[in-house]
């Protein structure tokens, strides 16, 4: 049955296959072998440092906190990028006769796709432990093994626990968007502490304590170090296996109750349109600046996003994760007078303006889906419609912004008008590069994107990826302003790059959407083909 | 009205590949029409209406609605054509109000007359619930929406796929008696539809595609002959064999 379900999804997947869309395949291809390529040499580079002898007292201190990092990474990353990966979509599945254990087994082996990079880096590691005389060289080869394939399963069952939990708790309007603040502050709080010094000695008992073996990272770490790290073996060996086993049933638990959630249930009570009266008198305000057909889209996105439970979520992120992501740096900062202390508003206005990418510039018509349509075949220009869309995040990105700033009074961080000022300037003329940059992207490789399933990762994928490499592109005009500051210390310097940054940001968005409308024109057929293309039995 | 032809199509082909889902159709479609496009399952009939409305570029061949060429007079088209495509064009985060709304502003009527509208077609197929989404909305709801929007701009000729299908009995009857007054108007009306009945009762004019020909095209009495029905002449032009009682494991 397992291999029958990863057919469906292969299947499922075959439009890759299509002539029209190879191009899309292509640029999967390319951003996976960067995005791999990064972390295999980082795994190499580990596995390098594992393997010298003469390192040997580092590795025993500093491994577990590497395995600390890694558990943070595989159990958080997939909510610091709102894109929790692939799940099975329990709705088509559970009408046939499948055994539950086969499907928690494929919704293992999906996390596996999730954080396929940590295992590369621990398969680095281990391979450099092992080369390592210190820690027994070959001899130690079952060990290591053991110890990283417990630690792994650990990590994943673990995973799909959280994400099925997760999941349903998400599906609630009105506690979605305060659980998934709670869920970014428990994943930060630590840091926080540590950086702003309160709690400090108390954290530092669990600090050192990742090397507690105890803990499933300070348990893999020693098990794999063997004698060299202290304490019998069979301490850590029975620790790991205990959490293991813990995540385990954890796991099952979780995706048992998933089983048996009714999700249409909960998703019935959020659809209902509870527009207050000054909300909708917010949706109409933009058609008295811009005329129809433009007024019109702005207005339907601005509705239509707003009462989408996933852009919602992605929206409180953009300033809650952001500015607990980056608090730390900045109140560290303050006593060394650094550049993030300085420009911290700017950093996170930033930040908030990468992660909206997915939901709204990113992948245009994702939402619409195969809706999208009606934007081909109503007498609007293409340019229209994605003018419309650009206008409605230009406006759900400042309202971020504004949002940023006034959590930033909130925490009496310090934040003058004059730094709230030039996050939206800043933020707006990056905003001319990166919406210039989604509407490529949006018109050259669109994805339908579930609204029901708010963890659902949708067009994240290869949007994410192009927007990740261009990042640092775009955003160097801007980094330059930053640069000439530095270097002048002059305002006017600063000021005239930027006006210069912002020139450059409107003709490169002009010649984006140029390029976008043509290639609309053109791949009509595959953009609306993606856009109506089902689920397959995974969600991805 | 104009002496051009609603809908004049020539030598229209679609190819995936080395499979032509529309292999040279040449269709004249006259002003007032009630015309019924007809095939099994996978005929072209979808891939017809998605290229008349410019969703779907053509292989190869020359489309002219309401007299004017496509695409070189796209905009003006569409400006008059009324859609109810196969699959959804509805937008699950609106409300019908808003959406039927949307849709006249996309049209180019002025907000007061687009809102009104929208209203008055609310009414009249029964979608009251104003503060229902339309990702709440039925199947037949959905359709009977979907019909409303290719009203609210009062379009000169409606491109529709499989109008009714999911729609009940008392919402199927509105729907045609709405678009009988449409043809009586001078409108015209290019529909597919599975319900050999409902074409039968309707329409004027009627082509049989096959994978992706035109197999046959005439009035209905010309189809007919006078003796068959229209489902006997459908399954004679492009029925295959039924050897379902070969399967032993089916008994």
């Amino acid at each position: 049955m397992i291999p029958a379900i990863l057919r469906a999804q292969w299947l499922s997947m075959r439009l890759f296959r299509l002539a029209s869309s190879r191009r899309s395949g292509v640029f999967t291809v390319i951003v996976a072998v960067l995005w791999y390529g990064f972390w295999t040499v980082l795994a190499v580079v580990a596995g390098e440092l594992a393997a010298a002898p003469a390192l040997r007292s580092h590795i025993v201190s500093f491994l577990p906190v590497a395995f600390l990092a890694v558990f943070a990474y595989w159990q958080l990353a997939p909510l610091a990028s709102a894109n929790m990966g692939a799940s099975l979509d329990l709705r088509k599945l559970l009408v046939y006769p499948v055994p539950r254990r086969s499907l928690f087994f494929v919704e293992i082996l999906l996390r596996i796709a999730t954080c396929a990079e940590l295992l590369l880096l621990m398969a680095g590691t281990a391979i450099g432990l092992v080369r390592n005389p210190a820690f027994g060289g070959l001899a130690s080869l079952p060990r290591v093994s053991l110890a990283m394939l417990l630690f792994a399963a650990f990590n994943l069952m673990l995973a799909a626990g959280l994400r099925n939990l997760i999941e349903r708790l998400l599906t609630r309007k009105g506690i979605r968007e305060v659980i998934a603040l709670l869920l970014m502050l428990a994943g930060v709080l630590p840091r926080l502490l540590m950086v702003t010094g309160v709690a400090n000695r108390r954290l530092a008992h669990v600090f050192p304590a990742s090397a507690n073996p105890f803990w499933p990272w300070g348990a893999a770490s020693h098990w794999m170090l063997g004698p060299a790290a202290g304490p019998p073996l069979i301490a850590p060996a029975a620790a790991l296996a205990a959490w293991t086993l813990a995540a385990y049933l954890f796991g099952r638990w979780q995706f048992t109750r998933n089983l048996r959630y009714d999700f249409q249930e909960a998703q019935a009570t959020v659809a209902a349109a509870n527009d207050r009266p000054w909300a909708e008198r917010l949706y109409r305000l933009p058609s008295l600046f811009f005329p129809d057909p433009l007024g019109a889209i702005v207005e339907k996105e601005l509705r239509s996003l707003a009462r989408t439970p996933r852009f919602r979520l992605v929206f409180v992120m953009g300033f809650s994760f952001g500015l607990v992501v980056w608090l730390p740096m900045m109140l560290r900062g303050r006593v060394e007078h650094s550049a993030m202390s300085g420009n911290f508003l700017v950093v996170v206005s930033l930040y908030a303006l990468f992660l909206l990418a997915q939901v709204t510039y990113g992948n245009a018509f994702g939402f619409d889906r195969s809706a999208a349509q009606l934007y081909f075949f109503a007498p609007v220009s293409i340019s229209r419609a994605l003018a419309g869309k650009n206008i409605a995040a230009a406006i759900f990105i400042f309202l971020e912004v504004a949002a940023v700033a006034a959590a930033c009074s909130l925490l009496r961080l310090g934040i003058s008008p004059g730094q709230i000022g030039e996050a939206f300037l800043v933020t707006a003329i990056a905003a001319f590069y990166l919406l210039g940059v989604g509407n490529l992207s949006s018109v050259n490789y669109p994805r339908a994107m579930s609204v029901h399933r708010v963890s659902a990762g949708g067009g994240a994928g290869r949007t994410q990826g192009l927007l990740f490499l261009l990042y640092p592109i775009a955003l160097l005009p801007v980094f330059l302003a930053y640069l000439a500051r530095y270097a002048f210390d002059n305002q006017v310097v600063f000021y005239a790059i930027l006006a210069l940054a912002g020139a450059l940001g409107v003709a490169v968005y002009w010649m984006a959407m140029e390029s976008a409308v043509s290639a609309a024109y053109l791949r009509r057929e595959t953009i609306l083909a993606e856009l109506s293309r089902g689920d397959g039995p995974m969600a991805e | 009205m104009s002496d051009t032809p609603a809908i004049a199509i020539h030598d229209l082909r679609k190819t995936y590949g080395d499979k032509a889902a529309v292999d040279g159709v040449t269709l004249v479609v006259p002003r007032g029409c009630f015309f019924g496009f007809l095939g099994p399952n996978g005929a072209g009939k979808s891939t017809t209406i998605r290229m008349l409305t410019g969703l779907v570029p053509p292989t190869s061949g020359s489309i002219e609605l309401l007299g004017m060429p496509l695409p070189d007079r796209e905009l003006e088209i569409k400006q008059r054509i009324g859609l109810v495509p196969d699959e959804s064009l509805l937008f699950d985060r609106l409300t019908g109000a808003e959406f039927l709304e949307f849709v006249g502003r996309m049209y180019a009527l002025p907000r007061p007359v687009a809102i009104e509208r929208a209203q008055s077609l609310l009414d009249l197929f029964e979608l009251r619930e104003k503060r229902k989404l339309i990702a709440e909305y039925s199947k037949g709801m959905r359709k009977r929406l979907a019909m409303a929007a290719s009203l609210i701009h009062h379009p000169d000729l409606f491109l529709m796929d499989e109008p009714f299908e999911g729609v009940d009995a008392v919402g199927a009857r509105l729907m045609k008696d709405i678009l009988l007054d449409q043809v009586r108007r001078g409108a015209t009306i290019f529909l597919t539809s599975h319900v050999l009945e409902v074409v039968e009762r309707l329409c004027d004019r009627v082509a049989i595609i096959d994978k992706g020909k035109i197999v046959r095209e005439g009035s209905l009495d010309e189809l007919r002959g006078g003796t068959e029905s229209l489902e006997d002449v459908f399954v004679r032009l492009v029925g295959a064999g039924h050897e379902f009682h070969e399967l032993e494991w089916l008994k």
